[in-house]
């Protein structure tokens, strides 16, 4: 990726698109990495990510409020 | 288990004349927003009808939020006659537009799409400009918010044609 590609996305210019972005609430550095990536390690990318939440959620267990304040940890 | 990865690849194996859409080309084009399915168009001459069901009934599709007891025979005839469909398969979820709002049918959609080799299979992947009006035509708050990323994308990619540079 060209020096110029990566500070449009690190320095928004003015008026471009991308400052739009960012005023909007996009980290642009997450969008500068992901076209770091080929295609293919896009979308792996992404499925790691959707099967990670995934077994997340099967082994999270909700506790109630007075199990959150009480622990230790927390 | 590949949610995206899978289906993609049972598309190739099966030669469906598809394009992919929605999230997954907004992932292709360097968007960070998340999905957790693959949209594609479809073409929708007999034959490719017939290669598409064929790839369907491989991996037991079933329509999702339908009644289990719905009698549905997954064959070419049965997707002429609908358009867009929902599926859970075993290898993942796998929507099915043969119109894209505010696009139109495949051959509308495929039209200037860009050609990705994906996990030894090439797939005509949705334009940016037309995912763009694609999200602003469906118009629900997850498909507008990702739109100042892709148009932030877009102008780059825009650019980089001007100045001589390829997108990928």
């Amino acid at each position: 990726m060209r020096k110029v590609d990566e500070d449009y996305f690190l320095n928004p210019p003015p008026g471009s698109a991308a400052e739009r972005a960012v005023e909007f609430g996009v980290d642009l550095t997450l969008t500068l990495e992901n076209l770091r990536l080929t295609p293919e390690e896009r979308i792996r990318k992404l499925d790691s990510f959707i099967t990670g939440v995934a077994r997340l959620k099967a082994s999270a267990r909700r506790l109630g409020p007075r199990d959150a304040a009480d622990n230790e940890h927390y | 288990m590949s949610i995206i990865e899978a289906p993609l690849k049972l598309l190739g194996e099966h030669a469906v004349e598809c394009v992919i859409i929605g999230g997954v080309a907004a992932t292709l084009h360097g968007s960070t927003i998340l999905t957790n399915d693959l949209d594609v168009c479809y073409g929708r001459d007999p034959a490719n009808l017939e290669r598409l069901a064929n790839a369907l009934r491989s991996v037991h599709a079933r329509l999702r939020n339908a009644p289990e007891n719905l009698s549905f025979i997954l064959d070419a005839e049965t997707l002429l006659r609908g358009l867009n469909f929902t599926f859970a398969t075993d290898v993942g979820s796998l929507d099915l537009l043969g119109e894209v709002r505010g696009l139109g049918y495949f051959a509308d959609v495929v039209e200037g799409s860009a050609l990705f080799e994906l996990f030894g299979y090439r797939f005509p992947v949705l334009d940016i400009a037309k995912l763009i009006i694609a999200k602003r035509t469906a118009g629900r708050p997850k498909d507008l918010i990702a739109i100042p990323e892709l148009e932030a994308i877009l102008q780059r990619q825009i650019t980089n044609k001007v100045e001589g540079y390829g997108t990928e």
